[in-house]
């Protein structure tokens, strides 16, 4: 069980299908689907991954084995990019 | 802000532009671009923010942005509505403020220029030909429209040049995507960036999307393209 924090220098915005994120140092941006925007909230409310996979499967048609997988590679991509960092302890 | 190949220096220093060194000795289209950039920088402290899109207003009263790679066709699209008689906003740029009935879109007025290459669809042109910048890659030439100073937003196209015409409706993140990567000034990390990323979602909520494949097809009939989505 990991939790994560967003980084200063991200910034969000939601819409209806997705949202974009920025960041404001690497001057990368990213667009997320509205699965990608979902999991994006629930790192805003410091979800752990658990948490995250709990919810989607809830929330969407999804069995726990996938959602794992892409809950696992989102969050992997967002520590890549300096987006999300895990919160030790 | 620092022009690097002419060491000239421009600083916002509480709301107010001033002149730091080498700025009064620099080339005058040095001082041009610095002033430019500073007069964006200074509305940006007034929740006012540039973004690299053309404007046009539609007969309605309502502005459209047309926004896109570059070359994707801004600058002749805007004059071929301009010579419709839809008042322009800008051509490369416009100011985005929040208002009280959605987004209000100001000009930004430079010369509107376009390619002599087109005087086959805008035969005026013909008369220019002295006044072609063939130093300019695109061998363009200042062009007269109407100007407009401002209006509240009625809808975003996303331009794209094909082989074929097309106008799609464009999914709110890909619109808003488009916009963050025409909004340089996003960039900057001060205590704007976060209101000026707000003011784009905002207005991609507020108003209608559209991406518009076009070929030169366009040039007769972006007005009909448009206005057969204006609500």
């Amino acid at each position: 069980m990991t939790r994560y924090r967003i980084v200063p220098d991200a910034l969000s915005a939601s819409l209806s299908d997705g949202a974009v994120l920025l960041h404001l140092y690497t001057k990368r941006y990213f667009s997320l689907n509205e699965t990608g925007s979902r999991i994006w909230s629930l790192l805003e409310q410091q979800a752990t991954d658990d948490e995250i996979v709990d919810a989607l499967v809830r929330e969407f048609d999804v069995e726990k084995p996938e959602a794992t997988r892409a809950v696992n590679q989102l969050l992997g991509d967002l520590v890549a990019e300096q987006l999300i960092e895990p919160i030790s302890g | 802000m620092v022009d690097t190949e002419d060491r000239a220096e421009l600083q916002l220093a509480h709301g107010r532009l001033v002149r730091g060194p080498g700025y009064a000795a620099a080339p005058r289209p040095t001082r041009q671009l610095l002033a430019r950039v500073g007069a964006m920088l200074k509305l940006r402290e007034r929740a006012r923010y540039y973004v690299h899109a053309a404007g046009v207003v539609a007969p309605d009263g309502r502005a459209w942005l047309l926004t896109g790679e570059s070359g994707c066709g801004k600058s002749t699209l805007t004059y071929a509505l301009a010579r419709g008689g839809w008042p322009v906003l800008g051509d490369d740029g416009v100011v985005l403020e929040r208002g009280p009935r959605g987004v209000t879109v100001h000009g930004w007025r430079e010369p509107l220029r376009v390619s002599i290459e087109l005087e086959a669809w805008f035969p005026e042109l013909s008369q220019q030909e002295s006044r072609v910048d063939w130093q300019d890659d695109r061998h363009r030439v200042d062009v007269n429209a109407a100007f407009a100073k401002r209006a509240t937003i009625g809808g975003v196209v996303v331009l794209e040049r094909g082989e074929r015409d097309a106008l799609s409706p464009l999914p709110p993140t890909a619109a808003l995507a488009m916009l963050v990567r025409q909004s340089t000034f996003l960039l900057l990390t001060d205590d704007h960036a976060r209101s000026h990323l707000a003011l784009l979602r905002h207005l991609i909520e507020c108003v209608p999307c559209f991406r518009l494949v076009h070929t030169s097809a366009q040039l007769n009939a972006v007005h009909a393209t448009i206005l057969s989505v204006a609500t």
